[in-house]
């Protein structure tokens, strides 16, 4: 068995009203794996974070029985991270891996008022396709959905439907361009909310580029809601691109995200208009800890039209 | 140069060199020599494309009964980087790498990989972190100990000088390996 833990300290102050500055601990993550056979290994990720109340919990974020006979099937049963885009099974719970200081607002967390299904509990397989220098690979996803409007989204004991979760998608790596992904995936359920079940869509699309010294991330991803029993769809638009470069230590970023919900729409109607740049530099002063420096601008249309200037630090490191 | 003349001259060296030993042991007076220290300007070793006839040759080894005679650098990176995972006979890829700072390790990660020492530790701890691979390389410090280790785990590859392979192991020709290169690649002094 192997243990590793990733974890971080940071400082925020903004211009947002009533909002102290406040340093705060980030999620304590513990990642283990264990090698049980050749072809069947642990991946395990359990978390202690703390709330806005500062209260302590432990999570259990992830728990995949992983069986792995060929580079053509890999299966794993258990919790994991949805392959919904790039961004979600690139990054999971340490900042540490991150290039900028945290996960764009599309791929916030579920109790980080996120929108999308982060996670899922169920079987995820995935594999290289025979396609020669393409590098074609597939990914296919069964699992509880996600609920809405309830603190706990991530349905990991008591699934409340039959009905299962779906993410299949494709990936492609190709050879002649090390470092190059695009791929597209679509999800679909029929999650719970306060006001009914809905028809769930959701399609994602990337195009990243990461080589060591240069990263670019680009990712779209379209949220279709329908009410059962109604014939109007919302589409919730959730945009990000990202852009750093290395210079020895340093990794100065930009990026800039919208997110778009219809004021119709059943799950994220309240949520409006959401964008903003954010501009960092990543100073990795030690090869296991970094010390990130951001500032940004989160521009919030709900009628009204709020913008919020924020500066955080942060250390981030693994152990 | 063909791989059955570097494995006739690694066998000449191994056997020159245990007549040497033999020798040594035999004297009254055997003791082993002290290590010549090193000189005190002795200049970095640095990794670069194949060029001169003086450059020090690469090899990737892999276990005798492993069928693969050729792989691609484009093969050996997916291998280091976690993204294939299996021999084409279904037997489980081990990346055996060199301590960091050795100047093999460099030559490897830079001309292989593309990326330096930090990237390639933080891309592949991502690789493991994100379940692509199911376990880190092994680190090893000496040439000895890498080929000792590939003899004893049928699935596993790592690299040493050429002048170092012995016959516990097999050379694997890449098919796409610089003009001029023995095999692979090569370090150069600075």
């Amino acid at each position: 068995m192997q243990l590793r833990g990733f974890a971080d300290v940071q400082f925020r102050a903004s211009n947002e009203r009533d909002v102290p500055s406040t340093f705060s601990i980030g999620q304590m993550d513990f990642f283990i794996t264990s090698r049980l056979a050749s072809d069947l290994a642990l991946v395990s990720e359990v978390v202690f974070e703390a709330d806005d109340q500062n209260h302590y919990s432990l999570d259990v974020e992830r728990l995949l029985l992983q069986f792995s006979p060929s580079d053509y099937f890999d299966i794993g049963v258990g919790r994991y991270h949805t392959g919904i885009g790039f961004y979600n099974n690139a990054y999971h719970h340490g900042a540490w891996f991150q290039t900028a200081l945290g996960r764009p607002r599309l791929f916030a967390f579920e109790d980080d008022e996120g929108i999308l299904p982060v996670h899922g509990v169920g079987i995820t397989a995935r594999g290289r396709i025979p396609s020669g220098k393409l590098g074609l690979r597939w990914i296919a996803e069964v699992g509880n959905g996600r609920r809405y409007g309830d603190p706990e989204a991530v349905q990991v004991v008591v699934d409340d439907s039959n009905y299962k979760a779906v993410n299949v998608g494709f990936l492609l790596r190709p050879e002649r361009v090390p470092g190059l992904q695009s791929g597209l995936s679509v999800y679909h359920d029929k999650p719970a909310s306060p006001s009914g079940r809905v028809n769930q869509s959701i399609i994602a699309a990337h195009v990243v580029y990461q080589n060591g010294v240069f990263e670019q991330l680009n990712e779209v991803v379209f949220i279709r809601n329908t009410p059962i029993g109604e014939a109007a769809t919302s589409t919730t638009t959730g945009i990000y691109t990202q852009l750093s470069r290395r210079f020895g230590r340093l990794s100065p970023y930009v990026r800039y995200e919208h997110l778009d919900a219809p004021q119709d729409d059943r799950l994220f109607g309240t949520l409006g208009r959401i964008s903003g740049p954010s501009i960092g530099v990543r100073y990795d002063f030690r090869d296991l800890a970094a010390l990130k420096v951001q500032w940004d601008r989160v521009t919030t249309r709900r009628g009204a039209t709020v913008a919020v200037d924020g500066f955080t630090a942060q250390v981030a490191f693994t152990f | 140069m063909s791989a059955s003349s570097t494995h006739a001259r690694g066998a000449v060296n191994v056997l020159c060199t245990a007549v040497l030993l033999l020798l040594v042991s035999l004297s009254p007076q055997a003791a082993p020599p002290a290590p010549l220290p090193p000189p005190p300007s002795a200049p970095p070793l640095q990794a670069s494309p194949a060029r001169d006839h003086d450059a020090i040759p690469l090899v990737f080894v892999v276990n005798r009964k492993n069928p693969v005679a050729t792989l691609s650098v484009a093969d050996v990176r997916m291998m280091l980087l976690g993204e294939r995972s299996h021999w084409p006979d279904g037997a489980r890829v081990t990346v055996v790498m060199r301590d960091p700072d050795e100047p093999e390790r460099d030559a490897v990660i830079r001309l292989v990989c593309k990326m330096d020492d930090r990237s390639y530790t933080r891309m592949v701890l991502r690789a493991v972190f994100t379940a692509e691979l199911q376990s880190a390389p092994k680190l090893l410090g000496t040439p000895a100990g890498v080929m000792r280790f590939i003899y004893n785990v049928p699935g596993a590859i790592g690299y040493v000088r050429a002048s170092e392979v012995d016959d516990s192991v097999k050379i694997v020709r890449l098919s796409d390996a610089p003009a001029g290169a023995a095999f692979g690649f090569t370090l150069q002094m600075r």
